[in-house]
């Protein structure tokens, strides 16, 4: 890491399930001699991919954690981060995104434009990274680059722009024109290892020049001085890059490459335009917030003499301790220095540094300003930022969306219950989407997370790597009870069971509050309950909210005001108006129409126009109603406030009505009464329930 | 008592439409003004006024993103429960946005024959039915006489009525009989048109057709503090 950061590149990978990103990474790893050989993700071998180091990773055929790995090509450092492409990892491709200074689009050039392209493609526009699109699998039958990039202008917003053309396609795939170069290349060897540049076959000789000029044109709308030298038709190779680069870099075009990694077709060539076009650490500006001051925005600068900030973006437990990915964003992070962790405060020494490569380490002494590497035996949570002594910079904090749905799971005994929360433990600091915590109504250990995939990935995790056998729940919605009037209640207990007997009586009303889950107030005047026995009486009205009268579900938004009662010299005591207490609020409660209420959950469907119908529709049909329609071009987005109850296995419905075009996101909104039809099966199940455990 | 009083506010209700509905169905409706000056707040307010009645109104911005538009309603909402000082508004605010959707689009993504498409997507799975129409930040400057008749069949087909609000220009100088020169082509497919008018520190709402000829209204203002009409 001698090398000036000039010749730095740190890419992501990012696209749609299946689109071959990691077959892409794997065959990059092998063209940097990273790797010595070739394993598929889905591969015959049984060995799969050298990223996807986690086993259930390879069994799936998906890529669940970003490995992080280093290479070299042509005398440039490139940090690549695999980036899960399932819509319910997007923390990961989030966080990816975050440190990076570009990206890979890979899209399929038969599938094309795909649901979660969009998702990728709009995190990438949140954090402004500049990207290379790489049309992959045109080997494939029904590949059309040509419909791609059409896709990425209409469906994406992107000028995208052709850099190459195919020579063949699906079965007949033999290589690409540069359109730069205006020359053949073919890769040959077992893995494409060597690259032919040979002259344009004369067939295809006027359709490249038409391309060209197609991407002059583009180009030179950011360029003056392409600009002029088109007009004279003198434009150089290096012009036309110097101005693509430009002009990516500004986010202003996207250039398109094509290949197929599967086939070792393109690879080098999309690692060439990393280098040519994708922009080197200091081309980037960063932020950092100054905690001092009142999180006012500081530049941060690309200089290794400067104080550090340094971001971990990602946290993996290894084998031998915890290992936390780090950005480097100012200053330079060496074995041996002490540091500052700027959430907790606390001072860090850093014992050994590393760069990983998949599932391998290679020991190093340093990490400067603008690279990525991998603190090992750390103790910090993702998003945590690194200072120098003295600084209190933080990195802007992380777009993190609040997790969607729970999952109830009980271990199967007491070895599985310690792995489980060991395992527990670690997720939920690997990963901030996913949360845990014990259901104060149930005792349960609920999960939750983005998705049903995403749940289900960690439940097998915990299988596998933790040995916890943990048995899940079904999805459960938290109702609650709640009054909907003023009802007045006079109670005595009276007991009296030879010796000393129980007497009290509470008298007052109760009537619904808005904003507060319970409030007690005491208006007894001259002593008619001695001053003693109030704090009974609010623990007695209080202990009946854990499990309402009409449904057991918990009780909120009461007030409960006492006015008057009555004691006895001899029998009145704590317990005694505990239990008269108890005795008034069953009263008051049974005239005071108790509801149940549900929570209201604000989802917000984003989907092509062409199935808007489609999904208002699903919506409507799961009791919810529209609140408005966004029409953005081919993409609409849908907002709506929709019961818990019902959402259970929408992701699945939406995917089956769209194609899997659509994607929905859900957020708790309020308690909202549940309608007395629902209400009226929920008192059924309650009543069936009951007699079963009879 | 706290919707009526409220119902009783409508602007144009106070210009002497006595009716429940000032439009009929297939009606056009339309307030004028210079950017800045608050149609939309007059839009809001009368989308309230059906709102109250448990009318189901659609609210279309082709300017204003959905929080916006939403905000829009909060505000005026606010204003009006403040005016009155009505407090524990919660539960009728509750009421009213259930009977409200609304759309956006980009201008040049609107047409009628998406809006159609829409509708019929609405209605025909019982989703939404609208009663009344606001489209917001129409573009009135090139012919639009084919596209609001084709609206107005629409609007008759699912008897419903609709409200544009129409940007005029400072530069334009409006025709003799006062309209702007946007919407000669198509006066006569409107049957209300409003327009605010500052003069001085004073914005006037006046009507330019469609105020029944007997009526002796107030003169009505809005208050640039709060957007809402006062007469």
């Amino acid at each position: 890491m001698e090398k000036t950061s000039e010749k730095v590149r740190n890419i992501g990978i990012s696209a749609h399930i299946d689109s071959g990103k990691t077959t892409l990474t794997e065959r990059i790893l092998f063209y940097t001699k990273r790797i010595h050989a070739i394993h598929d993700v889905k591969g015959k071998d049984g060995v799969g991919a050298t990223m996807d180091s986690m086993e259930l990773e390879r069994e799936r055929g998906i890529t669940i954690a970003s490995a992080a790995t280093y290479c070299e090509w042509q005398g440039h450092e490139i940090n690549i981060i695999d980036t899960p492409g399932h819509v319910d990892f997007t923390i990961e491709v989030e966080r990816a995104l975050k440190v990076l200074d570009g990206a890979i689009l890979v899209l399929c050039s038969v599938g094309g434009v795909q649901s979660q392209s969009i998702t990728v493609d709009q995190q990438m526009k949140r954090y402004k990274v500049p990207c290379l699109g790489f049309i992959n699998k045109c080997d494939r039958s029904g590949a059309n680059p040509s419909r791609v990039i059409d896709q990425l202008k209409n469906k994406l917003g992107h000028n995208a722009v052709a850099m190459q053309m195919p020579i063949g396609l699906e079965a007949d795939f033999e290589g690409v024109v540069d359109l730069v170069a205006m020359k053949a290349v073919y890769f040959d060897g077992i893995n494409g290892e060597t690259v032919r540049v040979e002259d344009i076959p004369e067939s295809l000789l006027s359709e490249a020049i038409e391309k060209r000029e197609e991407l002059i044109d583009v180009a030179s709308m950011f360029s003056d001085e392409l600009m002029e030298a088109a007009l004279e038709d003198k434009v150089t190779d290096e012009l036309l890059i110097s101005a693509v680069r430009k002009a990516t870099i500004a986010r202003k075009i996207t250039p398109v490459f094509i290949g197929s990694a599967y086939k070792n077709k393109g690879v080098q060539l999309i690692l060439d335009a990393v280098t040519n076009f994708l922009p080197c650490p200091s081309e980037i500006e960063n932020h950092a917030l100054d905690m001092n001051n009142n999180e006012a925005e500081v530049i941060l600068s690309n200089d290794s003499q400067k104080p550090l900030v340094a971001y971990a973006f990602k946290i993996e437990e290894g084998q031998f301790g915890q290992l936390t990915y780090v950005r480097v964003y100012q200053g330079t992070l060496a074995k041996g220095d002490t540091i500052f962790n700027v959430r907790t405060g606390k001072k860090v020494k850093v014992g050994r540094l590393v760069r990983m490569h998949a599932n391998q380490m290679e020991d190093i002494g340093k990490i400067s300003a603008g690279y990525i590497g991998t603190l090992f035996g750390i103790d910090c949570a993702s998003g945590d930022t690194f200072v120098s002594r003295g600084f209190n910079l933080a990195m802007t904090s992380m777009f993190i969306p609040e997790p969607v749905i729970s999952l109830a799971i009980i271990p199967k005994d007491s070895t599985a219950e310690v792995n489980m929360s060991k395992a527990l433990n670690r997720f939920s600091k690997e990963d901030p989407t996913f949360r845990t915590y014990v259901s104060e109504e149930t005792g349960d250990t609920i999960i939750s997370g983005m998705g049903e995939l995403h749940l289900e990935v960690y439940v097998e995790r915990m299988r596998r790597e933790y040995n916890a056998e943990v048995t899940t729940g079904t999805p459960t919605v938290s109702y609650r009870e709640t009054i909907t009037r003023l009802a007045e209640f006079n109670y005595t207990h009276r007991k009296q069971t030879g010796g000393a007997g129980q007497f009290g009586r509470v008298a007052g009303y109760m009537e619904p509050v808005i904003e507060d889950e319970f409030v007690f107030e005491n208006k007894v005047t001259g002593g008619s309950i001695p001053t003693q026995f109030i704090s009974a009486c609010e623990k007695g009205f209080r202990n009946c909210l854990a499990k309402g009268p009409k449904m057991q579900f918990p009780v909120t938004g009461i007030k409960v005001v006492i006015n008057d009662g009555q004691s006895h010299s001899v029998d009145s005591s704590e317990m005694a108006f505990q239990a008269a207490a108890r005795g008034a609020f069953l009263e008051g409660y049974a005239k005071a129409k108790p509801v149940i209420h549900e929570p209201i959950m604000k989802v917000v469907v984003e989907t092509p126009t062409e199935y808007q119908g489609a999904a208002m529709g699903s919506l409507n049909q799961r009791r919810g109603i529209i609140v408005a329609a966004q029409d953005e071009g081919s993409i609409c987005v849908i907002e709506a406030q929709v019961p818990l109850a019902e959402m259970f296995g929408y992701s699945t419905v939406l995917r089956s009505l769209t194609q899997g075009k659509a994607q929905f996101t859900m957020e708790f909104f309020t308690y909202k009464q549940v309608p007395s039809s629902i209400s009226e099966e929920l008192v059924k199940k309650a009543a069936e329930e009951k007699k079963n455990v009879a | 008592m706290l919707k009526k009083e409220l119902i009783f506010r409508n602007p144009l209700r106070l210009m002497g439409h006595e009716t429940e509905n000032i439009l009929q169905p297939g009606g056009f409706g339309a307030v004028l003004a210079r950017a800045g000056l608050g149609k939309t707040a007059i839009l809001v307010q009368l989308a309230l006024d059906g709102l109250l009645r448990s009318r189901n109104v659609l609210h279309i911005s082709l300017d204003d993103s959905v929080k916006k538009v939403c905000l829009w309603y909060e505000e005026v909402f606010r204003n009006i429960a403040d005016q009155y000082n009505l407090s524990q508004t919660d539960q009728l605010w509750e009421s009213i946005v259930s009977h409200r959707l609304i759309m956006t689009f980009k201008v040049d993504g609107f047409s009628v024959p998406k809006l159609e498409e829409r509708l019929t997507d609405l209605i025909e799975q019982k989703i939404f039915l609208p009663q009344a129409i606001l489209i917001d930040g129409l573009p009135f400057d090139k012919d639009m006489r084919e596209s609001l008749a084709e609206l107005k069949k629409l609007a008759e087909s699912h008897s419903m009525h609709v409200w544009f609000t129409v940007r005029t220009h400072r530069h334009e100088e409006p025709c003799p009989n006062g309209m702007p020169v946007s919407l000669l082509n198509v006066t006569d497919l409107f049957d209300i048109i409003i327009q605010l008018q500052p003069e001085g520190k004073e914005i006037h709402v006046k009507a330019l057709k469609g105020v029944p000829a007997a009526c002796d209204y107030p003169e009505l203002l809005l208050d640039p503090s709060t957007m809402l009409v006062k007469g």
